[in-house]
């Protein structure tokens, strides 16, 4: 009996970790997009020798290239959704 | 830092003479018992041909108190890309696919590389040459020496515009962290940290262009060719916090000055090489220069 009250009791507990984590995770969805965004921004300010923007003197480009994989990695998935920036703007926001 | 060494700067129009006179003063200075460092930084190397004699990035003494250096910016340019690279194979677990690796053979052509080499080498040259009392310093023509002296300070605003962006990233992700994980505390931003540390760093070198200890010689000859060309180099300075210490006035013919550089540089102390009457090369030449003008006083 005891057992099974901790089970229940357990289960109950995890579905509301499992609620919490999305309640939190749609909640800091927009956040989280404006941050790549930001990211995306900071990536193309250092690093926009490469694709031929006005950039920073070389050397500091060069400091903080070692330093900048997920900026990388964040310019590189942008390049997937830049013919569409509005439609992924909008799948954000959950307009349909 | 607090350096124990005076720094002089020779700057000027190309052909006034930067070379001779700051040879001229390099051994002035060993002879009155200053231990001096005379250090070659125009890429034309013309120390070699005064002193007759090759140098290298290692100081050589050419005579009692004094020896000389010069900066290979190759050298520092080769070094620092070398350097990055071996930081970007350790980083990106893929860097193959970005293919960055094969930017590096042309990066060395990149603008504003060879100041920063140049920065590099200053910075070593000071941290190598502590124990010196002065150490003088023969500067590129005007372009690149006034693009040395602005390099840390352009940085400067680069790296603290790219910080209050990074700082705002920083803040949105501690919000993500806080409201998804409930904690506040993320993991420390190591791009952050170098721009931090950046800062720190350009932000010494150009105090060093503006302490104390510093002073920037600009040396013309009496005419207005080079006198124009002083002009731009004293507002340039000006416009980055650099005052000029000296004006020195080479290859003078009679003693008299040309009434515009008199009248324009009246608050600085003007220092005057007269015309020689032979050439100026080897130590010797220069010290017997140094005597029949009663040591330039």
């Amino acid at each position: 009996m005891l057992s099974l009250l901790k089970s229940i009791k357990n289960k109950i507990v995890a579905a509301f970790q499992t609620t919490d984590a999305v309640m939190r995770g749609r909640a800091v969805e927009t956040i989280a997009y404006e941050l790549d965004e930001l990211d995306n921004i900071f990536g193309i300010l250092v690093l926009g020798t490469f694709i031929g923007i006005p950039s920073p003197p070389i050397h500091i480009t060069m400091d903080l290239l070692p330093l900048m994989e997920n900026e990388m990695n964040i310019m590189l998935e942008k390049v997937s959704t830049a013919h569409d920036p509005l439609g992924d703007l909008f799948s954000v926001l959950e307009i349909d | 830092m607090t350096m124990r060494a005076k720094i002089h700067f020779f700057i000027g129009k190309g052909g006034v003479g930067k070379s001779t006179t700051s040879a001229l003063t390099a051994v002035k200075m060993a002879t009155t018992g200053h231990d001096t460092l005379l250090v070659s930084m125009d890429p034309a190397h013309n120390q070699r041909d005064i002193f007759q004699q090759k140098f290298a990035e290692k100081p050589c003494q050419v005579m009692n108190g004094l020896a000389v250096k010069e900066v290979d910016s190759h050298y520092w340019m080769k070094a620092y890309l070398k350097d990055t690279q071996a930081q970007l194979k350790k980083a990106y677990s893929y860097q193959s696919a970005f293919n960055i690796q094969n930017y590096f053979d042309i990066l060395k052509y990149s603008p504003g590389l060879e100041e920063y080499a140049m920065l590099l080498a200053f910075e070593s040259t000071l941290h190598n040459a502590e124990n010196k009392d002065d150490i003088i310093f023969d500067m590129p023509p005007t372009a690149l020496t006034m693009r040395f002296f602005s390099l840390p300070f352009i940085t400067l605003v680069w790296l603290k515009e790219l910080l209050k962006l990074r700082q705002q990233i920083y803040d949105k992700k501690e919000i993500v962290s806080k409201i998804q994980f409930g904690k506040k505390k993320i993991e420390q931003d190591k791009v952050k940290a170098r721009l931090e540390s950046l800062i720190a760093d350009h932000g010494h070198l150009s105090e060093h262009f503006k302490a104390d200890n510093s002073s920037v010689n600009v040396v013309l000859n009496n005419d207005h060719l080079s006198f124009s060309e002083a002009i731009r180099i004293q507002q340039k300075l000006t416009d980055i916090g650099i005052d000029i210490a000296r004006v020195v006035v080479n290859k003078l013919k009679n003693g008299e000055l040309i009434e515009d550089i008199a009248h324009k540089f009246d608050g600085h102390p003007i220092i005057r090489f007269p015309l020689s009457s032979q050439e100026l090369y080897g130590v010797e030449s220069l010290k017997a220069y140094l005597l029949e003008n009663n040591g330039l006083h």
